[in-house]
């Protein structure tokens, strides 16, 4: 299976501080790939490169080539909104923009220009994010009232209305509670049938659970990357071994 | 020593509270003098009826027609350009840029440069210049534009409370959380549809807050509008963009400087005084009524 995402050489900075190091990368297709690292390793900065994120950020710069289909997604010149599109993403705490849980889950859409089956697909996606029973009879109502893990499931539906090829999820349980996160995590396991998931968490045993790769970040460089199996029974570098057994971080 | 710096302290207390009281006092007693002395006239013929013998009978419907249309048509002004403004201004400007700096010293001065001066500028530059180009390009010179109108009027305003709309939507454009930027971003939004479908209904209260203080400033002053399109005495309503209009705070001006019998004014003038202030805060009350009902909508629906 040859890689569907390919990251050579990717640097980045903040300011005159740089917080990634040449990383060399390879994202399989179909693939649930956990970044775990302490804080400030760098794991958000590699996400937020994948969709460009990055560029709202004045002061950061990157440098390096992400071989995505045969496109380098860091040339400057790539429609960086519809990169976007393509590449769905969920941030740390959830994002609800003031609306109803129905005007939430048009918005992408609507960006789009696309209005037609917006119906079918809000329900789809609410099941797909296991959402959909909690609020089927109430898809007015304003999505910011809901509890906290299910703002969060709305944001994956949401993201999940623009049928992206790839899901860039940024700590996404790091505010909820465990079943919140289960009901998550279960939804990822479904999703990854027809997508590519990369998965920041800062929870190491939600990466042993969820994915099926593991890449580990520390001080702004990759140290390793392998099957989950390999990187929690058998990690090649000391590092690794420390930080998943608790010893830092 | 203790009781000396007590002492103190409860006159600092007493001093402060003093000034605070001379507020209410300024308040009370300017609108009570003109309620109590405007009220006796106040009646359906006073406010619908137009001024007779020389204003010192009769009514003011057409300066309360005048004022209500010259605030509406400047509001139709200066909402879209200040809000259109302070987007460039905080959404798309570089910051560090020459030209940004340059803004925003032209609204600062803006913002202090008196009313009278205004006056001067909307005579030269709307009456004078614009309206003597619209002319010449497309009346053949005859006299249509060039002339003081209620069109200058209200533009001349909408100048006066840019500052304004301005200084107030961008406060509001800075309050819209990064992450809901981010979130429209993160969706596939061009930067145009994060500020059209993000940033601008989130900051919908504090646009109407910049409406509400232009038309509170807009609604009281009589300097810029003396040259450029109010009119002394007029006997019909202004019936189109370039016909001149009576307007209640010149009104006011014209019967206390310009009147043959000043005592049979007098209580003329303190019932236009009156009505004056019933409208602007008539104005404002609807202004904060829409505000509340689109900040209900934004975090219920």
């Amino acid at each position: 299976m040859s890689a569907l995402i390919e990251v050579r050489g990717l640097s980045a900075w903040h300011g005159a501080r740089q917080v990634l190091h040449d990383v060399q990368l390879a994202i399989e297709e179909h693939e649930i790939l956990g970044v775990i690292g302490p804080a400030g390793a760098g794991k958000t900065t590699f996400l937020r490169s994948l969709n460009r994120m990055n560029d709202l950020d004045a002061g950061c710069r990157t440098q390096g080539v992400i071989a995505y289909q045969g496109i380098d997604l860091a040339d400057r010149a790539i429609d960086t909104a519809a990169l976007r599109r393509r590449f769905g993403m969920v941030f740390a705490v959830p994002v609800p923009l003031p609306g109803s849980i129905r005007q939430n889950l048009a918005l992408g859409p609507a960006l789009g220009g696309s209005k037609s089956g917006l119906e079918g697909r809000i329900e789809s996606t609410l099941r797909a994010a296991c959402l959909w029973d909690e609020v089927k009879d109430r898809l007015d109502m304003s999505a910011p009232s809901l509890s906290g893990g299910q703002q969060q499931r709305l944001c994956l539906a949401r993201a999940l209305m623009l049928e992206p090829e790839v899901l860039l999820l940024d700590e996404p349980c790091s505010g909820l509670d465990p079943i919140s996160t289960s009901r998550i995590e279960d939804a990822l396991q479904e999703l990854k049938s027809h997508l590519t998931v990369v998965l920041v968490t800062n929870n190491v045993m939600q990466a042993s659970r969820a994915s099926d790769r593991v890449a580990f970040f520390n001080g702004g460089r990759l140290v390793e990357c392998g099957a989950t199996k390999q990187i929690f029974i058998n990690p090649r570098e000391k590092e690794t071994h420390d930080y998943i057994s608790g010893r830092f971080g | 020593m203790s009781s000396r710096i007590r002492t103190a302290s409860r006159m600092f207390v007493s001093l402060t509270g003093l000034a605070a009281l001379i507020i209410v006092i300024m308040v009370v007693v300017i609108l009570g003098n003109i309620a109590v002395n405007g009220w006796e006239l106040l009646s359906w013929e006073f406010i619908a009826g137009n001024p007779r013998t020389g204003m010192t009978e009769g009514g003011i419907f057409p300066a309360i027609f005048g004022t209500v249309v010259l605030v509406l048509l400047m509001t139709l002004a200066v909402v879209p350009l200040g809000v259109a403004a302070a987007v460039w201004l905080h959404e798309y400007a570089r910051q560090d840029s020459r030209f940004v700096q340059l803004v925003r010293l032209a609204l600062q001065n803006l913002a202090g440069v008196p009313a009278i001066v205004f006056g001067l500028f909307g005579l030269g530059f709307f009456v004078q210049f614009t309206g003597g180009g619209i002319d010449q390009l497309f009346f053949g010179g005859t006299l249509t534009f060039a002339q003081p109108c209620i069109l200058w009027a209200s533009l001349t305003l909408a100048i006066l409370t840019l500052p304004t709309v301005v200084v107030a939507t961008e406060e509001s454009l800075r309050a819209v959380p990064k992450i809901y930027r981010e979130a429209a971003y993160a969706l596939g939004a061009t930067r145009w549809q994060v500020v059209w479908h993000v940033v601008l209904p989130n900051s919908l209260g504090g646009i109407l807050t910049g409406t509400i203080l232009a038309i509170s400033r807009g609604a009281g002053e009589v300097a810029p509008i003396m040259f450029t399109g109010a009119a002394y005495f007029l006997p019909f309503l202004p019936g189109s963009l370039n016909d001149q209009f009576m307007e209640l705070g010149y009104h006011i001006y014209v019967m206390t400087t310009q009147s043959p019998d000043v005592e049979a004014t007098k209580p003329l003038l303190y019932s236009t005084v009156l009505v004056l202030l019933l409208l602007t805060f008539a104005l404002n009350f609807t202004a904060v009524l829409i505000r509340a009902k689109v900040r209900r909508r934004m975090r219920s629906s």
